[in-house]
């Protein structure tokens, strides 16, 4: 531990030192010009990024037809267990859509690596980026990467322009201080690590299902 | 004798640029990165004003960098982590190595790391008896082959599909029968897993340190990074002090930046935000969170008054994709962790401006790295004031040296120059005439080895000017 502290003020020193010395490059151009373009229909932006991004958006009426969903996207997959977000929405959206299939709870800990499917909420939808952003509060930092398919329950109301939106909303409320990990999440994991290929599905989910429901 | 950096840099420089199969893999992996990068910055209505942007938010940054610093240590050890400043490489192994033997660690999976090939924290956890997975599809494959990452994003590009059908069938599984990549993935995805859910440790870089949130970020496209820092019981992040950033908002141009830049996408699929170990009530996640802020050198590079803006390099590998060096050399050519115009600018800091400066010369000086870099790093005029201090440094040969004198000499004194011309025209005459050129008695042997010899003019510039220049 006395390493520790003397490289740390070793370099603290030095950072300190140098910083001292007067530059000669040239101060950068203060950045004036509008970046991004401004989303005016974040819903259908949002969509048209879903497509780019290989993630599967179904728009629902309502809770019923939402769980009408879930059972037809679960009907698809292989036999074995889900994992569930512990949440009382979720506890309602399964009831409903039935499935055969044994339920692991985000209460009783991580999914389990065989999982079929793990289905979360999110915290936001960003329409600029086509992505889903979640926290360490929908189901744990597994639930959206370990098993083959993740399905997320979101609303249309959850929607927000941009990431500067969602990222100045995660700093504001200070999400960070009540969930060790948050992460945006843009299509399903995928690689060109061979050729420039692309391959959808690598370590994490080959598919990435999205129930957006239109009504709260 | 073993030879120098600089003598294996053009060995090996003169057999991959002679290598055409090797030529070929390079253009096409390099044409569809330039079509999705050209494809992906028309994404952003205006891209000089996003490069400007993030060029403010690193040199704010690095401008204030112990304030950042010390803000990201102070809300990572509030929630419960570790911060361990590691003054070079072997503070920062020995940190990491000395956890896992504390913690009985057996095996560790790593998602991609620059940091840690450079300070060379594989090897030394290897030898202490611990089995290190590189889960990053691309960084398995070369660890499978023994050799470092061809290119700081992509590190199997120089690989063809067989060649690693054929590595996987000698390595893993001689039931291996398909080259589909598609396949490829499925047999390290599988044997991977089994990795992740056995290993104790998970190790992981940082694309950015994010200071006012105490988060550290990390893109990944595979999910390989969200498993190893998922899964496994203790997390640590090797990274370097310059990667801080301000605030939390700065990724809302800092991400897609990097993206278009690193592959032309407009976000990485995974861009997460870790801010500690596990908190009481979450479903999983590791129970240890380490943070090794590695300096090894970069803290010298703050005190260069010309330089200084090479800390704020995000590792895109833009300027790899553009360098017209890179294309023909290739990665491993270079002979460091970091190849490319950013490798040969970075290198000499890092590891020694004598036994690296010939990195300077591996450029034509194009510019097309500084017009490409997401964060406005004149690279290219680097390059040149690295040639200037290793020649003020002395780090030249006396040969070399002399020519100068000579040539300096010659240009300052219009009867010298004439009669040094007159002699190498008819020099040169007398020695191609006799077939000569290329040889040893050559005197333009470099240029004539593997060119023909540019044909004499009969008179010199001078009396041709003299006479208006199209008498002759």
């Amino acid at each position: 531990m006395q390493t520790e502290a003397s490289s740390r003020e070793q370099i603290l020193a030095r950072i300190r030192r140098g910083l001292r010395t007067a530059v000669l490059e040239p101060a950068p151009a203060k950045s004036v010009g509008v970046i991004f373009e401004p989303i005016s229909n974040s819903l259908e932006r949002f969509q048209q990024e879903c497509v780019a991004n290989l993630m599967e958006c179904t728009l629902t009426a309502d809770s019923a037809a939402s769980a009408q969903q879930l059972a037809m996207i679960l009907q698809s997959l292989p036999a074995g267990g889900i994992f569930v977000q512990d949440d009382p929405s979720l506890r309602r959206l399964i009831e409903a859509a039935a499935p055969a299939r044994a339920v692991r709870w985000s209460s009783e800990g991580a999914p389990e690596e065989s999982s079929q499917a793990t289905v979360t909420l999110a915290e936001a939808l960003i329409a600029q980026t086509g992505s889903i952003l979640v926290t360490a509060a929908c189901g744990g930092r597994g639930a959206s990467v370990i098993a083959p398919c993740h399905i997320v329950y979101a609303k249309v109301g959850q929607l927000v322009p941009d990431l500067a939106t969602a990222l100045g909303r995660l700093s504001q409320q200070k999400i960070l201080d009540h969930n060790s990990f948050a992460c945006v999440i843009s299509g399903s994991s995928r690689t060109a690590d061979i050729e420039k290929i692309l391959v959808q599905g690598a370590h994490g989910p080959r598919r990435l299902a999205l129930i957006l429901q239109a009504t709260a | 004798m073993s030879p120098t950096a600089a003598q294996l840099f053009l060995r090996n420089a003169a057999e991959k640029s002679a290598d055409l199969m090797h030529r070929e893999i390079i253009r096409r992996g390099m044409d569809s990165y330039d079509a999705a990068h050209l494809k992906g910055r028309a994404r952003i209505k205006d891209w000089e004003a996003a490069r400007e942007k993030c060029q403010e938010i690193k040199q704010e940054a690095i401008t204030h960098l112990d304030r950042y610093l010390l803000q990201f240590e102070e809300k990572v050890t509030a929630r419960g982590g570790h911060v361990f400043w590691a003054a070079n490489s072997e503070e920062a192994c020995a940190y990491v190595k000395n956890l896992a033997l504390e913690r009985g660690v057996k095996t560790a999976v790593k998602s991609k790391s620059m940091v840690t090939e450079e300070i060379h924290l594989g090897p030394v956890l290897e030898k202490a008896g611990i089995k290190v997975w590189e889960t990053d599809f691309g960084e398995f494959i070369v660890q499978l082959r023994e050799e470092g990452p061809y290119h700081i994003v992509t590190p199997c590009m120089h690989l063809k599909r067989d060649q690693i059908a054929a590595l996987f069938r000698e390595k893993l599984d001689p039931a291996v029968n398909s080259d589909d990549p598609a396949y490829l993935m499925t047999v390290a995805r599988r044997i991977l897993r089994q990795a992740f859910f056995s290993a104790e440790m998970g190790i992981s870089g940082a694309n950015f340190l994010v200071a006012d949130a105490g988060a550290v970020a990390i893109n990944t496209n595979e999910g390989n990074g969200r498993l190893c820092t998922s899964v496994p019981p203790i997390h640590v992040v090797v990274t370097g002090i310059e990667k801080v950033i301000p605030r939390l908002e700065d990724l809302a141009v800092l991400w897609p930046v990097l993206a278009t830049s690193g592959t032309g996408q407009g976000i990485t699929t995974y861009s997460t935000l870790v801010g500690g170990p596990r908190r009481t009530g979450e479903a999983d996640g590791p129970q240890e969170f380490h943070v090794v802020l590695v300096d090894n050198g970069r803290s010298q590079l703050l005190a260069d008054p010309e330089q200084r803006e090479v800390l704020h390099c995000i590792r895109c590998g833009a300027c790899l994709n553009i360098c017209p060096v890179f294309r023909h050399i290739g990665g491993h050519t270079y002979g460091t962790t970091y190849p490319g115009p950013i490798g040969s600018v970075l290198t000499p800091h890092l590891a020694g401006i004598n036994e690296f400066k010939h990195l300077s010369y591996a450029s034509s000086l194009c510019g097309a790295c500084s017009s490409v870099c997401p964060v406005k790093i004149d690279l290219h005029h680097h390059l040149l004031q690295n040639r200037r201090n290793a020649t003020e440094a002395g780090a030249t040969k006396p040969s070399e040296r002399m020519i100068f004198k000579a040539w300096r000499r010659a240009m300052l004194h219009p009867w010298m120059y004439a009669l040094g011309g007159w002699t190498m025209r008819k020099t040169l005459r007398l020695a191609y005439g006799l077939g000569l050129a290329g040889t040893a008695l050559d005197p333009m042997r470099v240029w004539n080895r593997h060119r023909a010899p540019v044909p004499l003019p009969a008179q010199s510039f001078r009396a041709r000017w003299r006479k208006g220049l199209n008498a002759n």
